[in-house]
């Protein structure tokens, strides 16, 4: 039966790159997807692409291609990512010079791009189609129009799986789903497409590049398996070995550190679903209600059975626009009186801020070791206690920089104004925030596209 | 019967999507997943988060293996992009959870206690799956 090795190598924007390169060197695959955006991303490009067109890529790919083309050049190794970002083209033309220095002649290079929806948004609306916000339930676009920074459509495989027909060695995507990177290289290998006939092999595909899709979060990184992972340091990054009945071995890399056991696989499972009937992605709906998990032998797991539905008909679009600012400030008290000392500069820091006439969107005080995480459910220390130390974090969100910037001035004042042995690091500089409107478009809105770029060296 | 924390029963991993938090809880064995399944109900989430989880809760079984999937919407005070909370992601909700407590029988929360350790103690072993 045929059966396709396809790795993860990267998560996120500033994953690791031993493990990826790694994966290209000793793990025997046929495909390593990577994966560069999380849902805030495409802001940050874009306004870099405002300011300098010939950006608006994840700038690692430099660093990433530099490393591991020179091997998945000479074992065929293909590249699917989604580095292109907010500029596939320039990411695209950045990659062909640095593979013709590196002497990779032929290197077919697949671009994917229009996934930004920015410049139709308003002609998208004209059309009646409520931008309604997924997660507020509000209905007016209007209310934020003039703030937009992004708006970029979560496309499918569809673009990705004709790069490789047409001999793509790296496929370089914008806002593709981190899903897709997957399954193109799945849909092109076995001939899937999104008929009725092949819906449960989209399901599987869609499943399987879920579980593999955050590199080490599958292999024992963010686990309950952390006691148990092996040289943890040397954390490999993971492998599914896809059979043509859309079953799937999950591993990783032989000799590579972590581990993949039954527990490490729920636990990537069930990580950001909601609906697990119905996890819905561009290309396919995955029910992780029906498949089987079993262990078959050290670090590899059978993920079996997988059962789909058939693709929605929209696209999820996220938009983000400018909301203001956060500001930040961090001291620690050290013994004696470390939590009691803390507590004063709580009451020292409000009563700064009224004297200031500095009203917050939002203002948050935390007690370092006490309840920063836990928060609400977090039961306090006595008074009376003796930490050695104690911390206050502020935070606070404001309408302008320079009020988030009287939040981290006040902190730093502490310093001098606060009891004796207040401490500081260096002071956090004020940050715009970015707020996310998630949407629905329907499918045909969006209109993706690819081409083909030849590297001659 | 004896007071015990949802910790003893489960794994959990939690995570984001923009405001909306959500936890996996993964019964260590047949029993605990019944027992969980059973406690863990959408007004005791939102009676145990307070005000972090501001609006509705639902819970979806994975009986097929053995966890449940709990989301809650308005739960990371805007979303990791402009929340003020240190974890913007929501990565410790789950471990929150873990602190819920529920009385049980000393009998099934022996044979929890059991199963976990059995669970690190197979890990244990490098060579753990050479037999399957």
């Amino acid at each position: 039966m045929k059966k396709i090795r396809i790795g993860s190598g990267s998560a996120f924007w500033g994953d690791m790159l031993e493990p990826a390169i790694e994966l290209a060197k000793t793990g025997n695959v046929d495909y390593i997807g990577f994966d560069h955006l999380a849902e805030l991303t495409l802001s940050i490009l874009q306004r870099m692409k405002v300011k300098d067109p010939s950006t608006g890529y994840i700038q690692d790919i430099k660093i990433w291609m530099r490393s591991i083309l020179p091997i998945t050049y000479k074992n065929g190794t293909k590249i699917i990512t989604n580095a292109g970002g907010a500029n596939p083209e320039a990411a695209a033309e950045e990659v062909a010079k640095i593979a013709k220095e590196l002497g990779c002649d032929g290197l077919k290079i697949g671009v994917v791009a229009g996934d930004d929806i920015f410049p139709i948004l308003d002609e998208i609306s004209s059309k009646g189609i409520k931008l309604k916000n997924l997660d507020t339930g509000e209905e007016d676009i209007d209310s934020v129009r003039d703030k937009i920074v992004a708006a970029n459509a979560y496309t499918g495989a569809d673009e990705i799986k004709k790069c490789l027909e047409e001999g793509a060695d790296v496929v370089i995507c914008g806002r593709v789903s981190d899903n897709a990177l997957y399954v193109g290289p799945l849909m092109h290998e076995f001939g899937w497409d999104f008929s009725d006939k092949y819906v449960d092999k989209l399901g599987a595909a869609v499943t399987i590049g879920h579980i593999i899709e955050c590199s080490c979060c599958v292999t024992g990184g963010m686990s309950n398996m952390w006691k148990v992972s092996k040289d943890p340091w040397k954390i490999g990054f993971p492998i599914a070995e896809v059979d043509e009945n859309g079953d799937a071995v999950i591993t990783k890399p032989e000799g590579s550190g972590g581990i993949v056991n039954e527990w490490t696989v729920k636990e990537h499972l069930v990580y950001e679903v909601h609906d697990p009937g119905n996890y819905l992605m561009p290309d396919g709906v995955g029910d992780f209600t029906s498949l089987k998990i079993e262990e078959i032998g050290t670090d590899r797991v059978k993920v079996s059975g997988i059962k789909g539905k058939p693709r929605p008909e929209t696209l999820k679009v996220c938009i983000g626009y400018r909301d203001g600012f956060i500001g930040e400030g961090l001291v620690m008290f050290p013994w004696p009186d470390a939590f009691a000392k803390a507590q004063w500069s709580e009451k020292w820091m409000r009563e700064r801020f009224k004297l200031l006439g500095l009203e917050p969107d939002e203002l948050r005080i935390d007690y370092i070791g006490e309840n920063v995480l836990h928060d609400t459910i977090a039961t306090m220390p006595d008074n009376d206690s003796q930490p050695n130390e104690a911390g206050l974090r502020v935070a606070a969100r404001t309408k302008t920089r320079a009020q988030a910037d009287m939040v981290r001035r006040e902190a730093s004042h502490l310093w001098t104004a606060g009891p004796v042995g207040s401490s500081f690091g260096a002071p956090l500089n004020p940050r715009p925030i970015i707020a996310l409107w998630p949407t629905l478009v329907p499918r045909e809105e969006v209109k993706p596209y690819y081409f083909i770029k030849e590297v001659s060296a | 019967m004896v007071d015990a924390q949802i910790k003893e029963f489960a794994f959990a991993r939690s995570g984001d999507k923009g405001d909306i938090s959500n936890i996996g809880l993964l019964a260590k064995n047949d029993e605990c997943y019944e027992l969980i399944k059973k406690e863990i109900t959408s007004g005791r989430i939102k009676n145990h988060f307070g005000k972090m989880v501001k609006g509705e809760v639902n819970i979806y079984e994975m009986p097929n293996i053995n966890a449940l999937q709990i989301v809650m919407h308005n739960a990371l005070g805007g979303g990791a992009t402009k929340t003020l909370r240190y974890d913007q992601t929501g990565k410790s909700m789950g471990q929150a959870l873990l602190k819920m407590s529920i009385t049980v029988e000393k009998l099934v929360l022996e044979r929890a206690k059991k199963a976990e350790e059995e669970i690190y103690k197979k890990y244990s072993n490098p060579d753990w799956g050479e037999n399957l």
